[in-house]
Order: C-alpha cells, then structure tokens, then sequence
C-alpha cells in the first residue's frame, strides 16, 4: 500500500473540512489522494472517477474512518464498479459511526478522563494528565494503523472483518469500564473541591448539584447543564446584589 | 488574575489555538479536554494548581457532553485556557466560581463560532463544487487546508477575545469574599449535577449503569475517608 503513512497521517485531519452537506467527505479525499496515485498512471480515467467518488458525502467516527479509506481504495484498485463502492460507502457510516461513538466518545474518552481526574485528585498532578493523553494516542493512532490495514487487506469484504474483529468485543468491555470510572470520579472530584469549604459549604453545592439532576432530568434538553449553571451564578449574584 | 506579559499572552492564544483545532480539526488527540487544557494553561499562565482546578471543573460540565454525528456543543477547550488564565495567581476558593462563568460563557460562544466554520466550509465547497466533479486534486487540497485555516482563525479569535474579556472581568470586577466562594460553590455543584446527568443518560439500564452506581459507591467511599 504505497502512500499508506501519508494516508495515515492525512486521516487525522480527516474532519478539517467538516459541514453539514458531505460532512467527512473532502476529508475522506484528502486522505484518499496519496493511496490513490499509483491509479493514476495506471488508468488516469479511473483515477478521476475515483477522486471524484472519495469526496462524496461520507460520516462516521473519525478514528475508524481508515476502514472505509482502505476498503474503497482496495476496491478501485481492484476495478469493482463505482456504483458499488458508493454501496459500499453509505453502508459503512452508521456501523463505522456507531461502532467508534461507542468505543471513542462514549467509551474510552469518559475511561481515561474519570481516571485522570481521580488521579489528579489524589495529588498525581502532571502525571495523570500525560498519562491520559500518551494511553489515548497510543490506542487511537493503534487504531488508525490496524483500520486503514485491514480496510485495504479485506476491500469489498470489509464488513465481515469488522464483524469478527476486536472492536464489536471492545465496545462491550469499555461502556461498563467508562461507567465505572466516571462515577469513581465524580464523587472524588467533589470531595476534591469541597474539602476547604467546610460542611455549610459541601451541603450548599451539593444541594445545587441535587437541584441540577433533577431540574435536567425535568427539562431534558430545554435547561441544558450549561444554561442551569450560568442562570444558577446570575440568581446568586442578583441575591447578593439585593443584600440577601 | 496574574498580569501576563506579551509572550506569555501569546502562548496562551497559541495554546488556546492549538486546543480549539484539536476539537474537530486535527489531530483530536484530546488537547482540547478541559482536563489537559486547563492543566497546560495554568502553567503557561504561572499557576498550575489553578489550571487543573478550572480543568477538572470544566471536564465535568464537559462529561455531559456526547459529541457524536451532527451534535452541536460547547467549544471548552479554548474555554478552559481563558478560565485558567482567570484564576491564576489568587487563592482557587475565590476566583474558580467567576473564571468558570466566564469559561462557560466562551464555551456557549465556541460552540456557536463552530457552527459558522462549518457553514463557511459547505459555501467554501460549493464553490468548488465543479472542480470536486472534475477530480480535481488540487481543489479538495485547497478546500481541506481553507477548512484547517478557518478553524484555526476561530482558535485565534476566541482565544483572543476570550483573553481579552477575563482582563476586563479581573480589572472591573470586584467580588467580597462571600460572593466569589458562593460563585464557586454553586459553579462545583452546577458541575457535578452535569456530570452525574451526563453519566447517568450515557448508561442507560445495562451493565453500564451497574458499574457506574459501584464506582460511584468507592467513588464516595473515597472522598468520604480521604
């Protein structure tokens, strides 16, 4: 796979041209570009075509975008029908986006993040904040390598490679692993903040934190966390501006 | 607010650039949670311990969020450099209420700045539309490095602007003491009531929320006895 690194590094900017009409797709071309130019001396007709084709509208997680990228590519290298490849790519994006939300947004950011603020709360500092940023890399460049791979390697077939990979079982360990950590967190990073405030000041954010969930779980997404907060600090300001 | 000198004003612009390129753009490769953000800029801005205390507050409020498909949220990583750079250099009890206010205010103006870019970036590919249907390589170079500079001008703005609003807020706004760890107590409780919703609707009824209630139960245990 000729140009594969390029590839590589180009699908990590995979979304610098997000929008709301192709969403990843000129990313998705960007990327494309390097693996594609062998095409080009080959059948420069075919090469246009598929440029053409590699643009077109395209989402899902970014950090499993290379299994699309590899997958087309093979494909057109392998002359498989455009008609098919564009098949091809609707059927990727919900899997591929559901697939790395859960894993990604979902899964091993919240993981990290609930270790990293439990170990900054017990005094690690620095430590926990590298810690978090060198395991994600890691796992996620891992991921960008072993996707464009095994995209290229299974081509039009790259569906059941997704399907007996390791990523549908990840995806089940991770949520419980995510779930864990952020309510480790939460509670810790409260007793972080609140230690100096003496027990009036734990019992007053708690109850504003107790008025929070409740109000956020009434008004959904009318009153989001952001909103509740700003409208909670203006009320204390206003109080204390009447002398209350 | 510590009085910042020229240079390190624009490290952490360049920083609060950097974090809001890392959002969407590239390399996503979490520079912009709030944790890291906060933790860098609190040292770029000579106070660590502030940087990390704004970073873990706003990385609660940043929990709520689920940022998959077309979602619209806030922008914390710029956020949290202007809130870091708030809070620096005076006593975290009294300024992380205020810094958190304004940070949060930054975020809401982000999250909006985020959507102009990607209308900006959808105009910019109609007008190449006819270049993309001619395969054109150069085009989509030009539409992808157009979509990175335009985020990046966002960053700059922001972070700027951002900047410049906590100067005015550090110069003009004067708290007693009571108000400023009031701000401070209910930006922590506002925070934790965004996280613990934010955790309670990403697990559902599965296993998820079973390990969440038992990490939650040492999570307190932990608080309780520390």
């Amino acid at each position: 796979m000729n140009g594969g690194w390029r590839a590589l590094l180009r699908l990590l900017a995979v979304q610098g041209t997000w929008n709301y009409e192709r969403m990843l797709g000129v990313g998705m071309g960007y990327a494309a570009e390097p693996l594609l130019d062998d095409l080009k001396t080959v059948d420069p007709a075919r090469h246009t075509e598929a440029v053409v084709r590699s643009t077109d509208f395209f989402n899902c997680n970014p950090n499993l975008a290379g299994l699309a990228l590899g997958a087309t590519v093979r494909a057109e290298y392998e002359e498989v029908p455009g008609a098919q490849i564009d098949r091809l790519r609707t059927a990727l994006c919900s899997p591929l986006g559901a697939l790395g939300d859960e894993l990604f947004w979902a899964g091993l950011v919240p993981a990290l993040v609930g270790l990293a603020i439990v170990g900054l709360a017990f005094g690690l500092g620095w430590w926990a904040v590298a810690a978090l940023l060198v395991v994600y890399n890691l796992i996620r460049f891992g991921t960008a390598v072993w996707a464009l791979r095994t995209g290229f390697d299974a081509g039009m077939r790259v569906g059941s490679a997704i399907g007996t990979s390791w990523v549908p079982r990840a995806v089940v360990r991770v949520g419980p692993m995510a779930g864990a950590s952020v309510g480790l967190a939460i509670p810790v990073a409260a007793g972080w903040y609140l230690r100096g405030f003496g027990l009036g000041g734990a019992v007053g954010a708690l109850a504003v934190a107790a008025v929070g969930a409740a109000i956020g779980r009434w008004f959904g997404t009318a009153l989001t966390s952001v909103r509740f907060a700003l409208l909670a600090m203006a009320l204390l300001l206003l109080f204390r501006w009447a002398g209350l | 607010m510590t009085e910042l000198g020229p240079q390190a004003a624009l490290l952490l612009v360049a920083w609060g650039t950097l974090v809001a390129l890392d959002l969407v753009s590239v390399p996503q490769a979490m520079l912009s949670r709030p944790i890291v953000a906060g933790t860098v800029a609190g040292w770029l801005a000579g106070d660590l311990e502030a940087g990390m205390r704004v970073g873990v507050l706003l990385e609660l409020f940043a929990l709520d969020v689920l940022p998959i498909g077309a979602v619209r949220y806030p922008d914390y990583g710029p956020a949290t450099v202007i809130g870091a750079a708030l809070a620096a250099g005076s006593p975290w009890e009294l300024t992380l209420g205020l810094s958190t206010g304004l940070a949060l205010v930054v975020a809401v103006l982000g999250g909006w700045t985020l959507q102009m870019v990607r209308r900006l970036n959808a105009r910019a590919i109609q007008r190449r539309a006819a270049a993309l249907a001619a395969g054109e390589s150069g085009a989509i170079r030009r539409l992808q490095y157009g979509g990175l500079a335009r985020d990046a001008a966002r960053g700059v703005l922001l972070s700027s602007l951002g900047l410049l609003a906590a100067a005015g807020v550090a110069q003009w706004v004067r708290l007693d003491r009571q108000t400023a760890v009031g701000l401070t107590l209910v930006a922590i409780g506002t925070a934790v009531a965004a996280a613990a919703g934010g955790a309670v609707r990403s697990a559902g009824r599965g296993a998820r929320l079973r390990w969440l209630v038992a990490g939650a139960a040492v999570g307190l245990l932990l608080a309780v006895l520390r």
